[in-house]
């Protein structure tokens, strides 16, 4: 099931890994005082997310079985199916079990962010220098008494911008373009996955994984690069038109922003 | 992929986190203010760092594992062992048959026995018939011609038992044999990346060491007003850094390549054992299981023939009582019999689908085995390749943080999707990081 998810998510992957070589010299004048960080991996640590956690994960452990169990005998396309139903059941799991949490958090780390006057509040991850680390302050308001306050104001504007990559992926090109990289990659599984179990060496088996990795990234150049260069240059556009200096993706935002994805995905039709 | 790499190394609730939480109220967009924010392309960063083949390494392994388990990834079992299976149950349900018709013929062969021992009772009573010794002689006659069916039924099924517990054995062997070599092979292959690990970051960290002093002769050397014994001092010194270092690689590996042969050896000792073991279990397995099957049908055979002559008949209430009681004790006595020798045979076949269900249980527990094994080689070259990762970007963002403090940049991202504005600091990074190859 992961891996089904892995694959879907590939080519908005590897668009994301594209676009960020848009190279540029230009130096930004910018406020940087009000970006924010928040380093998820704490929140999750608090012993009210790892509950819910670990029944989530009990409950995936049981769809797994589950899902074996009625794949076993199933053609792949039933499996397909049953992957999508057994993805949406956990979704709808994941909503009553973290949901609530996640409602609780997010008004933390929005008080936390209005009392600081942050304009955006970014995944630690993507930071590699800079921005105020507020994680501490918002495990202080989700751990302590009564629950958080949401804030008065909405938050101050922001010149870092975000678009929705599942949106621009779901645009026609892109999607096209997407969905053959996927089609491709699902033969040259089984193609170069065959390859693999008559290979009896190292040297054999580190050959076959080379060539397959070359294949795929052949074909990546030849059909997502155009479409990603044309994305790319799209939401460089508007970025600029809009005066924001960086653009990451939505998943990487926690709080404000600037969401450009309906200029770009209109842009792009 | 970087992107895929860190999304996928952060916990479940993070990943909730960043979807719930990102649907904050969002403002208008308004002008930037007045500090520098720059950015790098990590993917490329990381690509150009001395352990990238490493971490290419592992995803490559990682692939293959994918690859090898292409869709559908349901855990379909093996089509040989469900052959295996269906043949076993065919066999067994065959055997099942015959020992009812074994049953039906031992019914049969007991009523005559009966009734050739009443009425041998009752001519030896007075009440007419053929004389008693001629009785005898034909009871033991018919008796020895259904021993020798039974027997031979009897030895047709052993024989057959004997060949599927064979079988079975094969089967279980060539499993075991494989299990084991895939498990020394995995001890080997996570050795192995594991000191080629070190020997990366032995090489890194020696670059590291010396790339101050490396810088500071290379500088030295683009300096066009340097007299000739200088330039020859300072490339000479320059020779003696690499050298060092290569050789203090070269000691490290060679070190690794004893290890790794000793490893071999010894890997190769301990599955010639663990497999002699497991034949030997096997084997002594299938030889009780044999020797009590034998016991059993030798049994069945012997009390059969033992008690060949017997009595029955309905008790006519007119004879004498002595002789009523004497019939009805024959009765009696092979209706028992009967029942015991049945009894035997159907407990006897009971146990011999259990004992091969448990072997072929047992088989499927060896493949079983196996899969776990590759599971658990899966998360743990996951874990080596994520601890690679974190190394390299832990590397990449210290050398970016000076860089960024050197141009006096504030904020620092990585995996943007659009720099719009923003300073790019990937190219100086680049530098840094390949001058750790040198």
């Amino acid at each position: 099931m992961e891996n089904l998810i892995t694959r879907g998510r590939l080519a908005a992957l590897a668009f994301a890994v594209g676009t960020a070589v848009l190279a540029t010299t230009a130096v930004g004048a910018t406020d940087v005082t009000d970006i924010g960080t928040l380093d998820q991996s704490v929140l999750g640590s608090i012993p009210a997310f790892q509950s819910a956690n670990r029944q989530l994960q009990q409950y995936g452990a049981t769809l797994q079985k589950q899902y074996l169990a009625r794949a076993q005998h199933a053609s792949q396309a039933d499996q397909q199916k049953l992957a999508s139903e057994f993805q949406a059941k956990m979704s709808d799991k994941q909503r009553a079990l973290v949901g609530p949490l996640m409602q609780k958090a997010q008004i933390a780390v929005a008080s936390v962010a209005s009392s600081k006057n942050l304009s955006v509040v970014l995944d630690k991850r993507m930071v590699v220098v800079g921005g105020q680390n507020i994680t501490g302050n918002v495990r202080d308001l989700l751990t302590g008494i009564g629950d958080p306050v949401p804030p008065v104001s909405t938050p101050p504007p922001s010149h870092v911008g975000f678009v929705d990559q599942q949106q621009i992926d779901a645009t026609p090109k892109v999607k096209a373009a997407s969905d053959d990289f996927v089609q491709f990659k699902a033969q040259q599984d089984k193609i170069f996955g065959d390859k693999l179990k008559s290979a009896h060496t190292d040297a054999d088996r580190d050959a076959v994984l080379k060539d397959y990795r070359k294949t795929l990234d052949d074909r990546q150049n030849a059909t997502l690069k155009p479409v990603i260069d044309q994305t790319r240059s799209a939401i460089a556009d508007v970025a600029r038109s809009k005066g924001l200096v960086l653009v990451v993706d939505r998943a990487d935002i926690i709080y404000g922003g600037t969401d450009i994805t309906s200029d770009v995905t209109a842009k792009l039709k | 992929m970087i992107r895929g790499a860190r999304s996928i190394a952060g916990s479940l609730a993070a990943v909730a986190a960043a979807a719930l939480l990102s649907s904050c109220a969002r403002p208008a967009p308004a002008p930037p203010g007045s500090n520098a924010i720059g950015y790098v392309d990590m993917t490329l960063l990381v690509q150009k760092h001395p352990l990238y083949d490493q971490l290419a390494r592992y995803d490559r392994s990682l692939e293959a594992f994918d690859l090898s388990q292409t869709v559908p990834q349901a855990g379909v079992p093996d089509a040989e062992l469900r052959r295996r299976e269906a043949e076993l149950e065919r066999e067994l349900h065959d055997a099942a048959d015959r020992t009812q018709k074994l049953l039906d013929q031992k019914q049969q062969q007991y009523q005559t026995q009966e009734q050739q021992a009443i009425a041998a009772a009752l001519r030896g009573a007075g009440f007419g018939g053929p004389s008693a010794a001629q009785i005898a002689g034909s009871v033991t006659s018919t008796a020895q011609q259904q021993q020798s069916t039974v027997a031979t039924q009897v030895q047709h099924d052993y024989n057959s038992y004997r060949e599927t517990l064979q079988s079975q054995d094969r089967a279980q062997m060539i499993a075991a044999q494989k299990a084991l070599a895939a498990r020394a092979d995995r001890t080997y292959r996570a050795q192995a990346e594991q000191l080629q690990a070190k020997e990366s970051a032995l090489s890194l960290q020696l670059a590291s060491a010396d790339a101050p002093t490396r810088l500071a002769l290379k500088t030295k050397l683009s300096s066009l007003a340097l007299d000739d014994a200088t330039r020859e001092d300072a490339q000479k010194q320059l020779q003696d850094l690499d050298r060092k270092e290569a050789d203090q690689v070269a000691a490290m590996r060679n070190r690794d390549q004893q290890t790794l042969a000793a490893l071999q050896t010894q890997l190769k000792a301990q599955v010639q054992r663990d497999l002699d073991t497991q034949i030997a279990s096997i084997s002594k397995r299938s030889l009780t299981s044999l020797a009590q099957r034998q016991k059993t049908l030798a049994a069945q055979i012997t009390p059969f023939s033992a008690n060949a002559v017997g009595t029955k008949g309905q008790v006519n209430p007119s004879l004498p009582a002595p002789l009523r009681a004497r019939i009805q004790q024959l009765h009696d006595d092979y209706q028992k019999r009967f029942q015991s020798d049945a009894k035997t045979t159907i407990a006897d076949f009971q146990k011999t689908r259990e004992d091969l269900s448990r072997r072929y249980a047992e088989l499927h527990g060896i493949d079983a085995g196996a899969d776990s094994g590759a599971q658990a080689q899966i998360a743990d070259l996951k874990r080596k390749r994520d601890d690679l990762y974190g190394e390299i970007t832990g590397q990449i963002d210290r050398e970016v943080k000076l860089i960024a403090q050197q141009r006096g940049i504030s904020v620092v991202l990585s995996d943007v999707v659009a720099p719009a504005g923003g300073v790019d600091l990937t190219p100086d990074a680049l530098k840094d990081i390949e001058s750790l190859h040198q």
